[in-house]
């Protein structure tokens, strides 16, 4: 429509008068937030974000633990008075790790509590379930608790969702790197899980130059059967002679493995897990409820070599460690508080979001803002992480850098060297270099800098 | 066809089905004047189309002008013992819940509008009728604008294949609908027919060579057609009534290519449904809750499947012989189908599982990519392809409402049509900008505007609680509990929802307006059930 067309002389008066009201309404708008009236789950006072995840079943332990220690963190954001003076509010709904749920919760997040964002949802196979959905909304998606990169290496397909972990790809060739250096004599073998996180953790190591024989060095199962046991699996492996065991596979997988080796009497000289297989905690609590006290679980997980992109939980010199804990002892009302890499992971989110929301300022809280602000600040947003975001227009891979390390006897992750050496690469076929990068320090008071209430 | 009796049809047609010798009717040469009687403050007339079937119009004594015509779904033109019978006269005079049989005839007369509907049989039989219908329908609108000329208000509505001929209806006859209103309807027929014989190929590719599917469909006969018809079925059948026996739990036998890797039968089950959109919710299968007796998530959708298919496929094969008449054999080809495409990451993702994991859904799909094919004729491709045309036209309000899990008519036919209604709504705005920009006197402006589009169509779904499937003391599906209250079946709405919708469509035809998608969480309290969601949208049909 040609509007300066529109300005005849026989209209002329009638067009001053709706543009005096225009202005007025527009001054009486600037005295308000930009977005207060229109975005969806934001108010002058209040944010809303969404959350899905198992707080409850039997894929539940440990994860159930990241939503309480986000909204510790945001509470203790609150309690400084909000991010622009906007108190974030994180509703969160348990999915069971039920894709059904996972549809059903994702509807009721949108149109019962009108979230403005979902924020690190928990799972890959739930998330995939919804994931097209919320693009179609135009939702953010943020900080997705999953490492498969066909949530994040073609933006084009799915432009508002955005990592919270490294890509399952890149963990495997950072691992599949220091294997090939570690273990030179020693016959390597898998275990995986055959959907998109196992295929995912094929394609890292056959990036790193590792291959594996079907039936022989490959043991495979569908993610879902581990409850019943792996002793077909781990037997394949110990008949074929497989003295290192990479794992491809969530916790309770890993847990069902080495439950299974134990059980037949197969000792492999490693394990070479996934992070997200090898949470202590999880690990443990799945052995816990088979009937393996803690003494023994601590003790097959030592010398699991896995990686991670943040510090050791139990690392108390790491400043975001300390200050996090703190908080977590503060504020977190959850029913398991324990300080773990799951409460430093959801604190780390939430740290995050808060960073998000600083950098869109005051009147910038859009949806469209923050997915644009994302892909364009990436480097502002500051986080735990040894290691960059990688987000950007190209991709939304989050942390492209982990540091290998090893468990010791008290379930400590350490680093595999004397000191942390971070290594970085990409989800395709890259190299794998290390990581020159220094993580900027913890805000003043825990908070994101240039945080601000008012 | 009443559908409720087609549930029950797959144990007998395990045994045998026979097809009844029935005549068929005279057709008389043209309409008689209606005879119509007053009982109850209501007079109802009665009386018969030229293409000889039977209508019914009934108005009450506080008419106050809108007649509502009720437009039926498929209809078998034989009856089968046992398990459908042929229609011989007006069966719905209102929308029916399929399976309670609970129509708002009552309802609607209460409120003072009138409520007409016909047998819509032509040359004797029911089937693929839809260009004939046209016809009927608007007869059946004069005869009663000269039978009550108090009339000002029509609206056109039906269900399932009405949605195939009712926007097309509106077209040709502009002034003859003042609202459309189509309930679990149908797309033109190619999208849902191609997935239909898909199931049917599949299953014969992974269960029983001897299905021939709709390979074996385009008798001319309409009962020979129909005993070729119900030979397939019973081919099915017989497989289905197994797997609802088993669940589906013996690896897969046939073809040998595929036997050695132990998968097992239920995986190409969930694999069909999920390649052919069948819902994996179904009137007593959530979807979601897990079996005592079968620890793996899927095994609740992959049941839903059997459930949905057992209805589906007796219903779509019937209906695809009566489309097999107009086209004639070979309508069906799916020598250019990738089914690998045809999978979603989602599908491939949450049903992992319950498809054997991606080795299993791998050597699926492998073994369908290397199966032989079927190919069609291009002239019955051709006249299958030009079937119930509609260019999305009309400027009418429609309200539309579906199932979320609707085992015949699958949801996304009602998306599709938004999608292409929407698409020929923005090409006359474009024509409008444009017209407008090109005006130049302040009267071409105002003739302009005033020929302004209206975005006038409202798209309503009736959901299912999120979790309502029982098991028995062993762990298996209990199919005689009570089904979902919502969301489920084919033309198996509420009272409340019908009503609702009725509502709808009369304020349309009143104002010549839809209410804005926007009120959707408005009519939810209405009609529980019915989603909140102005943006709800259902899984996409696997062809457009």
């Amino acid at each position: 429509m040609n509007i300066r067309a529109s300005l005849t002389r026989r209209t002329f008066g009638r067009v001053i008068t709706v543009t005096a009201g225009v202005a007025v309404s527009a001054l009486a708008l600037s005295a308000l937030p930009a977005t207060a009236a229109t975005e969806p789950g934001v108010s002058a006072t209040e944010i809303v974000l969404g959350m899905q995840l198992p707080q409850t079943g039997a894929a539940s332990p440990g994860y159930n633990k990241v939503d309480d220690a986000m909204r510790a963190y945001f509470d203790y954001v609150n309690s400084k008075g909000g991010v622009y003076g906007r108190k974030i509010r994180l509703e969160v709904k348990d999915d069971n790790y039920k894709a059904g749920l996972t549809v059903s919760t994702a509807s009721a997040l949108i149109n019962k509590e009108k979230i403005f964002a979902f924020i690190g949802s928990v799972g890959t196979q739930t998330h995939v379930s919804v994931i097209a959905d919320i693009n179609r909304r135009k939702i953010p998606d943020l900080f997705v608790n999953s490492g498969y990169t066909g949530f994040y290496t073609n933006p084009k397909k799915y432009p508002t969702t955005f990592g919270g972990l490294g890509t399952y790809v890149t963990e495997a060739k950072i691992l599949g790197k220091y294997m090939k250096e570690t273990f030179l004599t020693e016959k390597i073998g898998i275990i995986y899980q055959t959907d998109d996180f196992g295929r995912n953790t094929v394609a890292g190591l056959k990036s790193a130059g590792y291959t594996f024989e079907a039936r022989k060095t490959a043991a495979t199962f569908v993610a879902g059967t581990q409850a019943g046991g792996l002793d077909a699996q781990m037997t394949q492996l110990k008949d074929n002679g497989v003295e290192v065991v990479v794992v491809g596979a969530v916790a309770s997988a890993f847990a069902a493995a080495v439950a299974s080796a134990n059980k037949i009497g197969y000792k492999p000289k490693k394990w070479v897990v996934i992070s997200v297989g090898a949470d202590a905690t999880t690990f443990q609590t799945i052995l816990l409820d088979k009937g393996i006290p803690l003494a023994t679980s601590a003790f097959l997980l030592t010398g699991t070599i896995t990686s991670s992109h943040a510090p050791a939980p139990g690392d108390a010199t790491d400043e975001f460690v300390t200050a996090f804990k703190k908080i977590n002892k503060d504020f977190n009302n959850g029913p398991e508080t324990t300080w773990d890499n799951n409460v430093l992971q959801g604190m780390n989110i939430a740290y995050q979001m808060t960073s998000v929301l600083v950098g869109v300022g005051k009147n910038g809280v859009t949806r469209k803002n923050v997915i644009s602000y994302m892909e364009k600040n990436a480097a502002k947003i500051t986080s735990a992480a040894f290691s960059p975001l990688g987000y950007s227009a190209t991709t939304h891979e989050a942390f492209t850098g982990f540091w290998v390390g090893a468990y010791d006897a008290s379930t400590v992750l350490k680093p595999v060297g004397a000191t942390r050496q971070m290594w970085t690469t990409d989800s395709g076929t890259g190299p794998v270099t290390e990581l020159k990068w220094t993580r900027p320090a913890i805000g003043a008071d825990s908070l994101p800098k240039g945080f601000s209430a008012k | 066809m009443k559908i409720s009796l087609i549930r029950k049809s797959l144990v007998l047609l395990g045994a045998s089905a026979l097809i009844a010798t029935g005549t068929i009717v005279a057709i008389p040469a043209a309409s008689a004047a209606p005879t119509c009687a007053v009982a109850s403050g209501v007079t109802t007339c009665l009386g018969k189309l030229t293409a000889g079937g039977d209508y019914v119009i009934k108005v009450p004594a506080n008419f106050g002008g809108t007649v509502f015509f009720w437009n039926h779904g498929f209809r078998n033109s034989y009856t089968i013992p046992g398990v459908t019978a042929a229609p011989t006269t007006v069966q719905e005079i209102t929308p029916a819940n399929d399976t309670t049989l609970k129509d708002i005839t009552a309802i609607m007369l209460k409120k003072g509008f009138g409520v007409a509907s016909y047998d819509g049989v032509s040359k004797g039989l029911h089937g693929w009728n839809n260009t004939d219908r046209i016809e009927m329908l608007k007869e059946l609108i004069d005869i009663t604008g000269e039978q009550f000329t108090s009339m000002k208000k029509k609206v056109v509505y039906g269900s399932s294949q009405a949605g195939s001929f009712l926007p097309a209806f509106a077209e040709k006859y502009p002034s003859y609908a003042d609202a459309v209103g189509i309930m679990a309807g149908l797309e033109p027929a190619k999208t849902t027919f191609a997935s239909l014989c898909d199931t049917m190929f599949i299953l014969s590719v992974f269960a029983d060579p001897n299905i021939k599917g709709c390979s074996a469909l385009g008798v001319s006969d309409a009962r020979g057609g129909q005993t070729v018809a119900v030979g397939e079925i019973q081919k099915v059948g017989a497989l289905l009534t197994t797997w609802s026996q088993n669940l589906g739990a013996p690896s897969i036998a046939y073809p040998a290519s595929i036997a050695p890797y132990g998968i097992p039968q239920r995986s190409a089950l969930l694999m069909m449904g999920l390649l052919t959109g069948i819902p994996t919710k179904s009137a007593h299968m959530d979807g979601i809750t897990p079996s005592s007796k079968i620890l793996e998530q899927s095994i609740n959708s992959t049941v839903a499947v059997l459930e949905n298919a057992a209805v589906s496929i007796v219903t779509g094969v019937l209906a695809g012989q009566a489309i097999s008449q107009l086209t004639g054999p070979g309508f069906y080809d799916n020598t250019k189908t990738d089914y690998a495409s045809l999978l979603t990451d989602a599908e491939l993702g949450r049903y992992n599982l319950g498809l054997s994991g991606d080795d299993g859904i791998n050597l699926m799909l492998a073994t369908l990519a290397a199966a032989p094919r079927i190919k069609g004729d291009p002239e019955a491709m051709a006249r299958f392809a030009a079937l119930d045309k509609t260019n999305y036209s009309s400027t009418k309000p429609f309200v539309l409402m579906a199932n979320e899990a609707d085992r015949l008519v699958f949801p996304g036919n009602q998306a599709l049509f938004v999608e292409k209604a929407r698409a020929a709504y923005d090409a006359r705005v474009e024509k409008y900008d444009a017209a407008l920009a090109a005006a130049v006197t302040s009267a071409q402006k105002k003739a302009v505007r005033a020929t302004k589009p209206v975005w006038n169509v409202v798209s309503l779904y009736a959901v299912t609680p999120d979790t309502y499937t029982k098991y028995t003391a062993a762990g298996l599906p209990d199919f005689t509990a009570a089904p979902a209250p919502s969301g489920v079946g084919h033309q198996t709405f509420t009272v409340p929802q019908m009503t609702e919708w009725v509502r709808l469509l009369a304020n349309a035809a009143t104002s010549g307006k839809v209410a804005p998608q926007s009120s959707t969480p408005y009519f939810a309290k209405h009609a529980a059930g019915l989603s909140d969601d102005p943006d709800y949208m259902p899984n996409e049909l696997k062809f457009k």
